[in-house]
């Protein structure tokens, strides 16, 4: 089930939030629990079962490694390589095997079948969510988790459990025992969860579309202006997309009592690429940077050792991104620029002023033509497009498409930067009391009736 | 203590999901939406077997969006904030001037294009008698002013020209015949098909391929049949408030005999169906509809005319009862006997095909011709 939905909105919610206010304290992790299930199998009912093993290996290897941490630290560490290699395999198996097995079925005289694993939603996220656990508790973060219910409910919380943010257990392990709640709280969960629909709905869905129009052109057919114009709408439809998505996810984390870490912090505003690595998807950063890169080492190795982690922490958060080599290659794209920032282009951008903006708007844009086109061919020809060496600078159609969705654009651009937020503290408290209730309710309208039309599908077969 | 601000937002957002929630269940379930013209989805029944092959949650989303309260409100909703964001378009039609809808045109690839005629040219060696094409653009041809500077509307003349240069048998213009009359109401503004004026200026054109001299205008009394028919362009866009059309008869049954093989045997069919004035589809009034067969005998003397039709025909074959004793009236979507027995045992003396461009293109019935 996706957040962005009638029946999310108009029938799941509403049952979940009016049960889990309705029943004692001490039955809402239970019934959490439950309809967690249901929201995970409401997609593949079957991959209940899988979400059940991953809860009940995690589980048990974190109160493996919790007893013997410390009166048997080796066997502490087997189970908890064990546990990981394990983790790795079924995220291996389900996300990427098919890929392996294509890709080896090029060299000749190998055939490795291809199985079309349909995979399985959310789990490229809760198996880092999972793995952060027993890591967690052999590393002394944490305290093992004895209640199965509490853990379930922490692995397969709804509001996070397919597009992040991904939450660690050290973050929300007091949370799953004692969630003090409360109306501001609920409130602030209701404004940002009409935030993030509205941004997914509104201006990510409006954006994308534009972008389907260009991505669909061949690259001849593509003029310079179109060009840029769908990668423009593109990197506006990823943002708001991927950003609204965790804005509902902490807002209707909120509603249930729950605080999660932020996961966005206007990354287009950065001036590096460093920075924008720290304002962009902050869960998985941190992620990667507690679980991978300060192990090998961090900045604490000599200068080869430290661009060597880079690599290797880019190479597998591309790759994390989806089972196709243009991630991979995504990763890598950023890892080159990273280390240079580091080697000298940071001092320089810390000189460069409006310049730095544009660097990385620039890099960040062009990045996203290798992640969104499957492979590097129709990419290249992408670029090639972009820099005139497509059907001329721009046609009548571009025009018109820029004409069209010029206000969208112009949304999307200005809500990417914190201006929106900034008038709206500058207003006195009462005006602002008066028009938050007025735009959740116009968030809600609006997005439903964006929702409904997606829906819509006249038959016209009788057209002829 | 609770802000009043929080109170509100609180209360707005649960009444908001809890409102619908319980409307949903309270109102009772449409079976049938005239305006999406298809089945609604009603509530699933749950059985495990369907839960696990997934059909269940499908059918479930489906539901709740099939039977969302005030469904085809919402729709206009978002039109209009379409509308207000600088789009003049919603799924896919163009609100223009004059209340017009008009739908792009996608031009096809070339080889559909081809692979399309060649299955005409098949017809036209193997069907022993004369074959007529022509082809009937969409207002968005003629009325293309309307639309934006730029929108993505490709030339019907060139696809026709294109097909039309590739043909083996006998071609018709009927672009030129309606442009000569484009600032008349050719086209209706709500719907995709020509009017019966339109209809009027394809016969009048058709006539010299044919054989036979149209009657002028000025012999028919217009008649209006409903003044509320709101067309298929009106029903996708969801810009609802545009005002409808008028639905123009200009040729009475009189004494010709209609056979329709809606249901595969014989009944007896009529030119006009009244209870379609009182639906949505109104365009149906003509005929009844659909169906694979429909057979005239006009009591007049003349040739057998065979037409290979879509539902342009429907308005434009009424005209052509004084000039053939017999018209047979196929669709190719239903029609399942042998076409080439058809034409002999018939003893049809010529035959038409007459489409609209855009269903000619898309129709993959035509390759039954090549059989």
């Amino acid at each position: 089930m996706v957040f962005s939905s009638t029946t999310f909105l108009f029938f799941y919610l509403p049952v979940v939030l009016a049960v889990y206010y309705l029943v004692p304290a001490r039955w809402r992790n239970v019934w959490l629990f439950a309809v967690n299930l249901v929201f995970y199998g409401w997609g593949e009912p079957v991959y209940i079962l899988l979400m059940v093993f991953s809860i009940t290996l995690n589980y048990t290897a974190g109160l493996l490694v919790a007893r013997c941490r410390e009166t048997q630290p080796k066997k502490a560490k087997t189970v908890l390589v064990w546990d990981i290699v394990l983790n790795l395999a079924m995220l291996g198996f389900f996300k990427y095997y098919d890929l392996f097995a294509a890709t080896l079925s090029r060299i000749p005289g190998l055939t490795v079948p291809v199985l079309n694993v349909a995979l399985p939603i959310g789990i490229s996220f809760y198996t880092f969510q999972t793995m952060s656990y027993p890591i967690d508790v052999y590393r002394g973060d944490a305290e093992p988790q004895r209640n199965y219910v509490r853990f379930g409910t922490f692995v397969a919380l709804f509001p996070q459990l397919i597009a992040g943010p991904i939450v660690r257990y050290k973050d929300i392990a007091d949370q799953l025992a004692f969630r003090a709640g409360g109306a501001e709280q609920f409130a602030s969960g209701v404004r940002r969860f009409t935030v993030g629909l509205a941004k997914k709905v509104l201006i990510a869905n409006n954006v994308g579309a534009l972008w389907d129009v260009y991505a669909a052109k061949a690259p001849g057919e593509l003029s310079a202006l179109g060009a840029w114009l769908g990668a423009a709408a593109f990197a506006l439809q990823i943002y708001f997309d991927f950003s609204g998505y965790s804005d509902m996810a902490i807002g209707l984390g909120r509603m249930l009592g729950f605080e999660f870490l932020e996961n966005f912090n206007y990354p287009y505003l950065s001036r590096s690429v460093t920075e924008f690595w720290r304002r962009w998807h902050m869960s998985l950063g941190t992620w990667f940077r507690d679980y991978v890169y300060i192990p090998l080492g961090g900045n604490r190795v000599g200068l080869a050792r430290q661009m060597l982690n880079i690599l290797i922490v880019w190479a597998l958060t591309g790759f994390w991104h989806g089972a196709s080599w243009s991630f991979l290659l995504w990763g890598l794209y950023y890892a080159l620029f990273l280390m240079l920032e580091k080697r000298f282009l940071g001092k320089l951008l810390e000189k460069a002023g409006v310049f730095s903006h544009l660097y990385l708007l620039l890099v960040v844009v062009l990045g996203w033509v290798i992640f969104n086109l499957t492979d590097l061919g129709a990419a290249l020809g992408y670029y090639g497009a972009m820099f005139g060496g497509g059907s001329g600078l721009f046609s009548a159609f571009d025009l018109y498409a820029l004409r069209s969705n010029a206000v969208i654009l112009l949304l999307g651009a200005l809500a990417a930067l914190p201006l929106g937020k900034t008038l709206y503290w500058k207003l006195p408290e009462r005006a602002r009391n008066v028009l938050t209730p007025v735009l959740v309710l116009a968030a809600l309208v609006l997005s439903t009736a964006y929702l409904v039309n997606a829906s819509y599908n006249p038959f016209l077969y009788f057209r002829f | 203590m609770l802000k009043r601000s929080a109170f509100w937002q609180i209360l707005i957002f649960l009444l908001f999901l809890g409102a619908f929630f319980v409307l949903h269940l309270a109102l009772p379930d449409r079976s049938f939406s005239e305006r999406e013209n298809r089945s609604l989805q009603t509530a699933p029944r749950f059985t495990l077997s369907a839960l696990f092959a997934g059909k269940f949650t499908t059918a479930a989303e489906r539901y709740v969006n099939d039977q969302f309260p005030l469904r085809d409100d919402w729709i206009t909703l978002k039109a209009a904030a379409e509308l207000a964001s600088g789009k003049s378009e919603n799924n896919g039609v163009w609100l223009c001037a004059g209340d017009t809808l008009l739908e792009c045109f996608t031009a096809p690839e070339p080889e559909t294009l081809r692979a399309q005629i060649a299955h005409v040219n098949a017809l036209s060696a193997r069907a022993g008698v004369p074959v007529t094409l022509a082809l009937v653009p969409s207002s968005a041809e003629l009325w293309g002013e309307l639309l934006p500077d730029g929108a993505p509307n490709d030339s019907q003349k060139d696809v026709i020209a294109a097909a039309y240069a590739a043909a083996d048998c006998e071609t018709l213009d009927l672009c030129a015949a309606l442009e000569a009359h484009r600032d008349e109401a050719v086209f209706y503004r709500t719907d995709h098909h020509w009017t019966t004026l339109g209809a009027y200026y394809g016969y009048a054109a058709l006539g010299p391929a044919l054989g036979y001299t149209p009657l002028p205008l000025s012999d028919y009394s217009p008649h209006v049949a409903s003044e509320r028919f709101y067309g298929t362009a009106w029903s996708s866009s969801g810009f609802s408030w545009v005002k409808p059309d008028l639905l123009i008869t200009y040729v009475n049954q009189g004494d010709a005999r209609i056979t329709n093989y809606s249901q595969g045997a014989a009944e007896v069919g009529a030119l006009y169906v009244e209870r379609f004035l009182e639906q949505r589809d109104k365009y149906s009034y003509f005929y009844g509809g659909n169906t694979p067969r429909l057979v005239v005998e006009t009591g007049e003397a003349g040739e057998r005319l065979l037409i290979l039709r879509d539902s342009f025909m429907d308005s434009l074959s009424p005209f052509l009862y004084p000039h053939f004793s017999q018209l047979h009236i196929l669709d190719l979507r239903y029609f399942r006997e042998d076409l080439y027995d058809y034409i002999r045992e018939q003893d049809i003396d010529r035959v038409l095909v007459c489409y609209s461009v855009h269903n000619f293109v898309e129709d993959t019935n035509l390759q039954t011709l090549a059989r």
